[in-house]
């Protein structure tokens, strides 16, 4: 089995962005997919970039735009 | 008119934090590839067009490894001709190879050097400046800047009159982020430019005496909230640093959350005497043409476009004054007074939570007071001591330039504990019949106000109710008097359902020292009450003892280590002071007072910070 790299873009791990760790996860070709060396997280862009949005899910004001004027 | 002052910062770095490390990954180390600073300076190039086609001028922050490229000394005469751009100088971007063949080290954060390396670098990289430029810069930096170095440079250096000095609650939480590998702890300090004392870089001075000569800036403006219990680098004036915290639109790119920081910090000129700040300062590393995780080079570059946009916006409808760092010195010493706090009541614009937190920053204290508890004090650095903390190599704190807290509700706990001890809070609770209840539980909005040289923290009314259905309304009223040392706190009773019952009401504090979330040797500290024949003193042993006086005049604790001593004094009817000695297990200070509250009537705290030495 060859060494991991990069892939396409420079993911970090869903699970441990969740608890605040940036962790930049390698990509393994022969299983098409990405895997965390710090947690057990591994799946494939798809899946990364659905837990992403998952991770969202505290920004509840995420598309809000705000007015500051005197309260 | 209130006015909103921006400083954009750029700097040529010809070997960018992140790209080589990234762009690099699987290659060895080589800090002189060609294709790492040609693209270097291309982001440069991008990052002052997004910033001048939107008619800002920028402070252009030379690093060391650009005084050796030409291309990027005359692009900065040529910026500072065309369009007054300042030419200042960064102690970040040490990296290079010229910097690695003379000092023989991978270290690159000036402040953790020793303080003969720091000195050796500082005289090394202005006077290659002043072979480019022919002049000494007006504006230096880096992510933090000890008092010590400070004090160096400005003495060697007089034309240096502002820096950026400090990167706001970037600690342990940051080092967490960056799976424990990023070695910047730099808690406690201001969020808000500030001059900085001769002792301690984070604590503002109180006089002439204390100035260490120059105005201090943090590098990015940080979200007030979202950093205190988050990821410091996810939420500031950096619109790179909103995209890495994935606070955007992945379908349309929108961030709308960027111009709600921006706005809010325009906003906070109400309560800072019509004055308001906002610094922007991205380095070449996120704007990298491979991407930055999972951001592709388009959304970094339209982040960046849209960020300089925005403030464009502001200063056409004559919203903004854009400033370079020496400028903006000259404006802020003209002014702001030295005792003048800094003051922020914020509001959460990111969770939906409607939570407040009021900032209060003086050059005695800097204090975080949280709505959502009742408007307990969660965080308190004691700037009265004016710590001396050398740091770097050869110190006691190589790494560590953290301003130390007594109270952390982050780090220590705070009012929710696991099973036993307290965390470190400053509240009250209302007693009655063998029931507590914390205010810390009664959320709550605060509203702003000056008197001279108060300023008042007024709190909507809360309901305490008993058990036996006496509900008690109380307001609490937080004082910060300008210059004192000193928080007021009064809390009056508006209406008691029954107004022939009274209520005990216990106001505390319980501290600690520190800088990170691991507990300190506490056996050093002296608790007391001072009560004439009453008085005790209970030297710290972690013996859980306490010692109570009526009418006692004082309760306080030193803290040799930081060479503090936190007091309380009160005015109410039955007060009696107390204070309470740790355990192991919970090794926290007490310190209080008990007393008697019926209707209408108020009962009143100061708790005050001095140096103790």
């Amino acid at each position: 089995m060859a060494q991991a790299g990069k892939g396409r873009l420079n993911f970090r791990c869903p699970s441990c962005f969740m608890r605040d760790i940036d962790m930049d996860m390698f990509y393994d070709k022969e299983k098409g997919e990405y895997y965390c060396l710090r947690c057990q997280f591994h799946g494939t862009e798809e899946e990364v970039l659905e837990k992403n949005e998952l991770a969202r899910f505290r920004y509840k004001d995420m598309y809000r735009r705000f007015s500051f004027e005197e309260e | 008119m209130d006015q909103f002052i921006l400083n954009i910062i750029h700097r040529p770095e010809m070997v960018p934090e992140y790209a080589e490390k990234v762009t690099g990954q699987g290659k060895a180390e080589d800090l002189g590839r060609k294709a790492l600073l040609t693209e270097s300076l291309d982001i440069f190039r991008t990052q002052q067009e997004c910033a001048h086609k939107n008619g800002l001028k920028t402070t252009i922050q030379m690093t060391y490894a650009s005084l050796f490229n030409d291309e990027a000394v005359a692009l900065a005469k040529e910026h500072h001709d065309t369009y007054g751009d300042e030419i200042g100088l960064t102690l970040l971007g040490l990296p290079c190879e010229q910097f690695r063949e003379k000092y023989k080290t991978k270290d690159f954060c000036i402040w953790m050097f020793s303080m003969e390396d720091k000195k050796a670098i500082v005289r090394d990289v202005f006077e290659k400046f002043h072979d480019c430029f022919g002049f000494y810069p007006e504006s230096t930096g880096s992510y933090y800047l000890d008092a010590d170095l400070i004090n160096f440079i400005k003495a060697e250096y007089p034309s240096v009159k502002c820096a950026v000095a400090t990167c706001w609650e970037e600690g342990p939480k940051a080092y967490h982020t960056c799976n424990n590998s990023w070695y910047t702890f730099m808690d406690g300090g201001p969020w808000a430019p500030w001059i900085p004392s001769k002792a301690n870089t984070h604590a503002p001075a109180a006089n002439e005496d204390e100035d260490s000569g120059i105005v201090a800036i943090p590098h990015l403006s940080r979200d007030l909230l979202a950093c205190y219990d988050g990821n410091g680098s996810n939420f500031g004036t950096h619109p790179q640093n909103v995209l890495r915290g994935m606070i955007y639109d992945t379908k349309t790119w929108e961030y709308p959350y960027l111009y709600n920081l921006i706005d809010q910090y325009r906003s906070l000129a109400r309560y800072n005497d019509g004055y308001a700040y906002n610094m922007m300062f991205v380095g070449p590393g996120w704007m990298n043409k491979m991407g930055r995780w999972e951001q592709p080079y388009e959304l970094l570059l339209k982040s960046y476009e849209d960020g300089c946009a925005y403030y464009g916006k502001l200063k056409k409808e004559g919203k903004l004054t854009d400033m370079t760092m020496a400028e903006f010195a000259d404006y802020y010493r003209e002014k702001k007074s030295y005792t003048e706090p800094e003051c922020a009541l914020w509001r959460d614009i990111l969770y939906g939570s409607d939570k407040q937190l009021f900032w209060y920053c003086d050059p005695y204290m800097r204090a975080c007071v949280n709505m959502d508890q009742g408007g307990a004090i969660v965080d308190l650095r004691p700037y009265a001591a004016k710590l001396e903390w050398p740091v770097g190599i050869g110190t006691k704190h190589v790494q560590d330039a953290s301003y130390p807290f007594l109270i952390q509700e982050k780090y220590r706990a705070g009012y929710f504990t696991h099973y036993a001890g307290e965390g470190t809070v400053r509240s009250a609770k209302l007693c009655r019949g063998g029931e507590e209840i914390d205010l810390c539980l009664c959320r709550t909005k605060a509203h702003f106000s000056r008197e001279g040289k108060d300023r008042l923290l007024t709190l909507d009314p809360v309901d305490v109710v008993f058990e036996d259905g006496l509900t008690v309304t109380v307001q609490s009223v937080i004082t910060f008097t300008e210059g004192s040392s000193e928080i007021r706190i009064d809390r009056r009773i508006l209406s008691v359902s029954d107004p022939t019952q009274t209520v005990t009401i216990r106001e505390y504090m319980v501290g600690c020292y520190g800088t990170t979330e691991y507990t300190e040797d506490m056996t050093s500290l002296t608790l007391g009450v001072d009560a004439g024949e009453q008085s005790a003193v209970i030297p710290y042993e972690y013996k859980c003892r306490e010692a109570a006086a009526p009418d006692a005049g004082r309760v306080w604790c030193r803290i040799p280590p930081i060479k503090t001593e936190v007091s309380m004094r009160a005015e109410g009817l039955d007060a009696k002071g107390f204070v309470r000695e740790g355990y192991a297990f919970s090794p926290m200070f007490t310190l209080g007072y008990e007393g008697t509250l019926k209707d209408k009537e108020v009962f009143s705290t100061w708790l005050r910070l001095e140096r103790a030495d």
